[in-house]
């Protein structure tokens, strides 16, 4: 099963952006964003199913939730940042 | 101990809020500063904390920034929306927690309605105020000395009307009476977490219906490679490692709130204290009370208000009696001298209460 990471600037914002997923039937867990990923330093991401990236992102965007980038999964299994 | 200093801080918390804080001392790491599971367990607890608080005051949970206590909120909205010289527009029943920042700012204030339990009076100068051309306004939403619940609603819709920005102090309110961020468009609300919410000492909130400036800068564990503070609310008010275990007491403390009902806190409040009021005039003593009251209620005796309360104190009764840090307000009620004996009822309030209270009054005379 592919992954997809949602970056956010503040564990807060990740943490409301898990509770809409939740509540619209798509799980995810909040966890460090990779260094790589977070030029500013410190964040949280929301990791999803890939799957459900396109819904995640019309809810997240539709509740104005900031999310910062989306780092879905290619066929190599690396990670790459992509606009929905 | 019948326990009547409930302005203060509220003392007999529920069993759930101590249970809280002691779970939190021992599970909970950082929140939003590692990803191991005490920091993201501690991370958890401030939001639901966030999450319940946001539901109760009616705004996104990210408009709730924790604070030490309603006086640091006070003091990070008046930063935030008062510049140093400017006119601000008070009532005359304001507490320390919003004069002394004022007068630190050297802020002409002007002073709306001193006529206690008036609506009518307070409106009438308060539109005046906003009239004389005012650049903020700040106010009271419950008189911490003698339970006068002011219009706020009504002062809300006025400075929306003036385009003047306003902080509410709801250090006596929240808990108590419905307080609502979105319905009042507040550009700040504080609150403390102690008193009306149960929550343990160390605890407040600031409801942010503006964009703040930070008060203090420091780590927020986000955006760490940038020097200025983060832009993003809660974080750019947060600074500094939060009072996770005082956070998780306080969660309990509005859960119960939301369980047991806020109206029905008040009503019981409310009762105990007009009993009171109505027997403490029978008995002689000058009492401040009347309509727009909360569990709240001031009186004044013939003799020294301090002697009297030590001697409640002694015989087991906790009250509070002095100035109640609100010089204003005693000067706009007329007892600046001889400052008054405090009674102020809690979410236990019962008239059984009241009535040994009473009691005990008449054998300390």
């Amino acid at each position: 099963m592919k992954f997809c990471y949602i970056t956010f600037r503040s564990v807060t914002f990740s943490q409301k952006g898990e509770g809409i997923l939740r509540r619209a039937g798509i799980p995810g867990s909040v966890q460090r964003t990779p260094r790589w990923m977070e030029e500013q330093g410190c964040g949280y991401s929301l990791r999803i199913r890939q799957t459900d990236a396109p819904k995640a992102v019309a809810l997240l965007r539709q509740a104005g939730v900031p999310y910062r980038k989306i780092y879905l999964q290619r066929e190599t299994g690396a990670l790459e940042e992509m606009d929905l | 101990m019948i326990y009547l200093d409930n302005g203060a801080t509220s003392l007999h918390k529920p069993q759930a809020v101590s249970r809280a804080v002691n779970w939190a001392m021992h599970r909970c790491a950082n929140p939003g500063r590692g990803g191991h599971s005490a920091a993201m367990l501690a991370a958890q607890k401030v939001y639901d904390c966030r999450e319940r608080a946001a539901e109760m005051f009616d705004c996104q949970p990210e408009q709730v920034v924790f604070t030490h206590n309603c006086t640091h909120g006070l003091n990070i909205a008046m930063h935030s929306l008062i510049k140093p010289g400017s006119r601000v527009a008070i009532t005359g029943f304001e507490h320390n927690a919003v004069t002394r920042p004022l007068y630190a700012r050297k802020v002409e204030t002007v002073v709306a309605g001193r006529k206690l339990f008036d609506w009518e009076n307070t409106l009438e100068e308060f539109e005046q105020a906003l009239k004389s051309g005012v650049s903020a306004a700040v106010f009271t939403h419950c008189s911490n000395v003698f339970g006068y619940i002011l219009p706020v609603e009504e002062m809300a819709s006025l400075c929306r009307s003036y385009r003047v920005p306003f902080i509410i102090d709801a250090a006596q309110s929240a808990g108590v009476l419905p307080v609502k961020l979105g319905a009042l468009g507040a550009d700040f609300i504080a609150m403390p977490g102690h008193k009306g919410l149960l929550g343990p000492a160390g605890t407040g909130i600031l409801l942010c219906g503006s964009t703040p400036k930070p008060l203090i800068q420091g780590g927020t564990g986000s955006n760490s490679r940038q020097q200025d503070m983060p832009d993003e609310l809660p974080d750019m008010l947060e600074a500094g490692t939060l009072n996770v275990p005082g956070i998780a007491g306080l969660e309990q403390g509005l859960k119960w709130l939301q369980k047991n009902g806020i109206d029905k806190v008040f009503q019981q409040e409310r009762g105990a204290a007009e009993l009171c009021a109505r027997e403490l005039k029978r008995l002689g003593y000058r009492v401040f009370s009347g309509e727009h009251q909360s569990g709240t209620v001031s009186f004044v005796d013939k003799k020294d208000c301090e002697i009297l309360a030590q001697k409640l104190g002694n015989r087991g009764v906790a009250v509070r009696s002095g100035l109640h840090c609100a010089p204003l307000a005693h000067q706009s009620a007329g007892t600046l001298e001889t400052g008054t004996v405090r009674l102020s009822f809690g979410h236990d309030a019962t008239s059984k209460q009241a009535q040994e209270f009473l009691q005990i009054l008449q054998t300390v005379k």
